[in-house]
């Protein structure tokens, strides 16, 4: 009697272990890193959760080529070490079929050497300073001719050429400012002054006070992370008066619900994807979102992105028949487009980046938010018209600057 | 002195009384576990033999602090600064040389070379300039987080040196394995290369704790005034430690890089910075080896709970340092050492006296 | 309001009336005292409650930071719950203070000999707390307004608070000498830092003045944290932006002597980071900080007060 019983029980173990073998063997492996502690934390988290979102909604319709979609996701710590040890874990060990994630530009560019020495498929969510030009990489995020051109323009028409810059004191600051100037001269504008902040300042005293001095019609405004969002409700107290422009506050970092009102008043955002953006799609795709996740703070670009990419992959799967990565590529190059919460975007085969509509938000002193313009469907071309792009025929792995 | 006579001074040396384990038995453990890290690349996935290499080549700074900190006393936050140095020059240097000399070893030398001489630079400043105790470590930290400060706004294309771009925040990417004039050194063979690296910087640092040097060292530590009244030069030896140190630090931003391709400022930001010093705290200060095997330990451990999502890695890790501090301050190894030997000896002890009472002597 | 352009700001059209470089004049003194206190509240304020530790015991707390972010998180947590933000502040030091004193007699007393180990020691401490909080509130705490909003002189705007914030940094330092020179405890505690051992022997209970000094050091810091907290924005690491120049001035003012010590070098400190950031903007402001710390501890390597405490010897 013991002996059948245990003979039963090892069956049955066996089996199991053999279905989960078989089963882990016929999902799509998805490796997400996006930090869920450290400085991070607050901005990235709810990238793995619209990732999330996204798989469920998938496997609930069906998966991709029969298979469930199955995310990997370690904590990288907001470390760009360990982004680099993860990277290659989960490339060599947990034999992913392609990889997400990387919030801030360095994070990307510490994992692009690694994916392009195994060859591996990447998709980079964020918004960033643009120019990444990689056979291997995916940017579903805006570039500088999508954002800052929109709202310099803009600015201009409505409050006068003269500008001032103020921008945090790393790559993104430094090139963003590089940009505002090679848009401020095609639109008819004049930067009048610019200061570059180092990272952990928080008080704000000198720059502001220079500001008032140099009086310009509107503020660009490239400051990021949490000790430069004080600026702020310094400048408020200072009683600053000028409008700001900006392509990363609001959208991202969602200041106009962490500030009291009117700290964020006046500001205004070149993006393709506010939370509040009012179209039936992303209403629906909040309430989706909010239902599986009620604690998220705020939806922002980063977020929207990360979906969208993930249904991108998918789309590229199906279409190439397998997930054999230089197929996938193939597909992907293959001009698909997607009707995202943001509304339709376009893969652009040469440069890898979205084509989409952007619009100019405004924070009133209520902290409520305006779209008085959109540009729609907006070429991130500066890489194929400037740069001579085209991954489709010529593979390259660098990033390139204005 | 004849050849064979010289060497034993070596070993005599290297088995000197400033390092734990020096018997026999010490000897057959480190040849054996040796021997099975070289065996290690045949049996393990390519993944481990590439991880193990990662952890492998931070036992350098690691041993560097063990040198100025467990001997010398002098608690330095800011090695990490060495290391970025290392990786930077490394980077600038390979970037620019490889195609004209055909291999690294410019690259490989500037890394190792300059943090040492920077190191020297800042010791002179810290040493020479009589300032002492506590106000070293956190000169020393200041020193890393300018550092740090300062990378991190070398975006843009006036910083570069040369084709090699600075890159600011984002980094210095596309920095060259090291090469000795075929291909990069990778996978398995970059292994071989930190492992022996590994083995012969902890040799040949026995070695110098040991010698006449160490012994200066280890006084100044302990007691700097009287060992200044007896003569010994001990601002020299201090700064000369300090940039041994510096040395090792750059070899481990050498190594870093060598195997990530890729450098950033935050390598010298804060969290970065207190790494070392729990490394060595927590494994003990006095002892190279108890340097090298906490940092892989410990790494190990942050790195498992990275991967199963934990945020409490590096809260861990703090406390580990508190409760090491308080209850154990030699450090976990040292300290299991010694119960490890006193229960051996208190074994002994049983013996003997139960042998002695079956012989019905003493009582 | 801020939506739109320009505003016609008042004082711009009293100009012509009074002389145009006059007033200028006038805006770019006040401008630059402005910064100046703030530069020099800023340091002072961050600084002090580690100088007095360190003056008693020797011991360099670097869990400084986290102590002011316990009083930032403290008293905006006691505002939003409904006490008036001055009742927070004092409210959050007095925490803060009592925590220290826990803190003091668990853990750091037992470093007293061993000023190194007493560094680790208070750095796991610092990464305790502050990994700690960022797992138990999250990455980020929405702050409080900044009280008193602003003032207009010469056309250009200040914020009230900040003055303010210098005013309390000049009273704090009118308080401190008061109490270091005019009273019993000042008495004994400048006994116990001059020489442990005579005082002890004299009759002072050393341990329990080491106790209450370092709670007093923890209240000092939680009370700046607490004050600076409607600046900025609160993240655990909010100490870290507070690390580099209140451990520069900790460095360069020694411990010998906390209230000569702490004033000079906050005036000190405070005109350089103050000029050179008018000058060439805050980077360059953070770099002379650190640069001119460098230098003055070549040349005088038991900082500033040590310096005055032999001259003062000397003289004697």
């Amino acid at each position: 009697m013991k002996k059948r019983v245990s003979l039963i029980v090892i069956t049955v173990v066996l089996l199991m272990a053999m279905s989960v073998g078989v089963l882990a063997k016929d999902t799509i492996k998805i490796g997400l890193l996006e930090s869920r502690s450290g400085t991070f934390a607050l901005h990235a988290g709810p990238k793995y959760l619209a990732a999330q979102l996204a798989v469920k909604e998938i496997n609930d319709a069906g998966g991709v080529l029969g298979r469930k979609l199955e995310l990997i996701a370690p904590d990288p710590q907001s470390d760009n070490r360990r982004f680099q040890e993860l990277a290659r874990r989960l490339i060599l060990r947990d034999e992913v079929d392609v990889l997400f994630g990387g919030f801030s530009s360095a994070a990307r560019e510490a994992i692009r050497p690694i994916i392009d020495e195994y060859e591996m498929l990447y998709f980079y969510n964020n918004q960033y300073e643009g120019g990444v030009a990689d056979k291997y990489t995916f940017c579903t995020g805006p570039v500088p001719e999508q954002q800052i051109e929109p709202v310099i323009q803009y600015c201009i028409e409505k409050f006068g050429p003269r500008m001032y810059i103020l921008a945090a004191d790393y790559n993104f600051g430094q090139l963003s400012a590089k940009w505002t100037h090679v848009f401020a001269e095609k639109h008819g504008g004049e930067v009048i002054g610019e200061e570059f902040i180092p990272l952990e300042v928080t008080q704000f005293a000198s720059s502001i006070e220079r500001i008032q001095e140099a009086n310009p019609d509107f503020l660009v405004m490239y400051i990021t992370g949490d000790p430069h969002a004080s600026f702020y409700p310094q400048a408020l107290a200072a009683g600053l008066n000028i409008p700001f422009a900006t392509s990363i506050n609001v959208a991202q970092g969602y200041e106009h619900k962490r500030f009291d009102p009117p700290a964020l008043a006046g500001m205004h955002i070149g993006v393709h994807y506010v939370e509040e953006l009012p179209t039936p799609a992303n209403q629906d795709f909040v309430k989706r979102f909010r239902e599986m996740f009620p604690d998220v703070p705020y939806i922002g670009e980063q977020t929207q992105n990360t979906y969208v990419g993930i249904y991108l992959y998918a789309k590229a799967v199906e279409l190439a028949g397998t997930t054999d990565i230089p197929k996938v590529i193939e597909a992907l190059e293959s001009g698909i487009s997607f009707d995202a919460p943001e509304g339709r975007v376009y893969l652009d085969p040469k440069t890898h980046h979205l084509v989409r509509d952007v619009r100019i938000v405004v924070v009133d002193e209520n902290h409520e938010l305006h779209f008085p313009k959109t540009y729609e469907q907006v070429w991130p071309d500066w890489l194929s018209r400037e740069k001579g792009v085209d991954l489709t025929k010529k593979p390259e792995f660098v990033q390139y600057e204005p | 002195m004849n050849k064979t006579s010289r060497f034993s001074n070596f070993l005599n040396t290297v088995n000197g009384p400033f390092s734990i384990g020096r018997s026999a038995v010490f000897w057959v453990a480190f040849l054996i576990v040796t021997g099975y890290l070289y065996f290690f690349p045949r049996f393990a996935s390519r993944y481990d033999v590439i991880n193990l290499t990662y952890f492998m080549s931070w036992t350098f700074v690691a041993m560097g602090l063990s040198l100025i900190w467990g001997c010398g006393n002098i608690l330095s936050f800011g090695q990490m600064a060495f290391v970025g140095i290392g990786g930077y020059v490394y980077g600038i240097i390979a970037i620019n040389t490889l195609d004209a000399v055909g291999n690294t070893i410019p690259a490989l030398l500037g890394g190792i070379i300059i943090p040492f001489l920077v190191a020297a630079l800042l010791g002179y400043f810290v040493f020479y300039g009589r300032v002492s105790g506590v106000y070293v470590s956190i000169m020393t930290l200041v020193f890393t987080l300018v550092l740090e400060t300062f990378m991190g706004q070398t975006a843009g294309d006036k910083w570069r040196v040369g084709k090699a771009l600075l890159g600011g925040y984002n980094g210095m990417t596309n920095i060259p394995s090291i090469n000795f004039g075929s291909t990069g050194l990778k996978g398995a063979s970059l292994y071989y290369f930190v492992l022996t690296l590994m083995v012969v910087t902890y040799l040949l640092l026995r070695y110098l704790v040991n010698s006449k040097y160490g012994v200066g060292l280890v006084a100044t530590g302990s007691n700097p005034d009287r060992t200044e009244v007896l003569g010994y030069n001990i601002r020299l030896i201090q700064l000369l430690a300090f940039a041994i140190a510096g040395g090792l630090a750059g070899l481990s931003g050498v190594l870093y890089v060598a195997w990530g391709h890729y450098i950033t400022p935050s390598t010298m930001g804060l969290t970065n910075a207190s790494l070392p010093v729990i490394w060595v705290a927590v494994g003990g200060r006095k002892s190279m080896l108890a340097a090298i095997i906490s940092t892989i330990v410990l790494q190990y451990f942050t790195q498992y709970l990275a991967v199963t999502g934990s945020e409490f890695a590096l809260i861990i890790l703090g406390a580990l340092l508190l409760i090491v501090v308080l209850y154990m301050p030699a450090g976990v190894i040292p300290t299991l050492a010694n119960c490890i030997g006193k229960l051996g000896s208190k074994r002994r002890q049983e013996a003997l006296s139960n042998s002695q009472s079956r012989r019905g002597v003493g009582a | 309001m801020r939506l739109g352009g320009l505003e016609e700001l008042p004082g711009c059209q009293d100009s012509s009336r009074l002389g145009a470089t006059d007033v200028q004049l006038f805006g770019e003194i006040f401008g630059a005292i402005y910064l100046y206190l703030d530069s020099m509240a800023f340091l002072f304020l961050s600084a002090v409650g580690l100088i007095i530790i360190l003056g008693m015991m020797g011991i360099t707390n670097l869990a400084h930071g986290e102590f002011m972010m316990l009083g930032a998180y403290t008293a905006v947590l006691a505002t939003r719950a409904g006490l008036p933000f001055p009742i927070s502040v004092v409210f959050a030091s007095l925490m803060v203070g009592l925590f220290g004193m826990v803190l003091e007699r668990l853990i750091i007393r037992r470093f007293y000999g061993n000023l190194l180990q007493s560094l680790v020691a208070t750095w796991g401490i610092s990464l305790i707390i502050s990994q700690g909080m960022l797992v138990l509130m999250g990455p980020s705490l929405q702050t409080i307004r900044m009280p008193l909003g602003g003032i207009t002189v010469a056309g250009k705007a200040y914020a009230a608070y900040r003055l303010l914030l210098a005013v309390i940094a000049i009273g704090l330092l009118i308080v401190m000498w008061y109490v270091f020179h005019r009273t019993k405890f000042g008495m004994r505690a400048r006994g116990a830092m001059q020489n442990a051992e005579i005082a002890e022997a004299m009759g002072i209970n050393t341990s329990r003045m080491y106790q209450f000094t370092f709670g007093i050091g923890s209240a000092l810091a939680g009370f700046a944290g607490a004050l600076y907290a409607p600046t900025t924005v609160l993240a655990p690491l909010y100490g870290a932006s507070f690390l580099a120049p209140a451990f520069v001035t900790v460095v360069v003012s020694g411990g010998a002597n906390v209230i000569q010590g702490a004033l000079i070098t906050s005036v000190l400190l405070g005109i350089i980071e103050g000029t050179s950031s008018r000058l060439y903007g805050t980077f360059i402001g953070r770099m002379a900080l650190l640069a001119a710390a460098m230098v003055i501890l070549r040349v005088l390597p038991t900082g500033i007060s040590g310096y005055l405490e032999t001259r003062g010897e000397r003289a004697r």
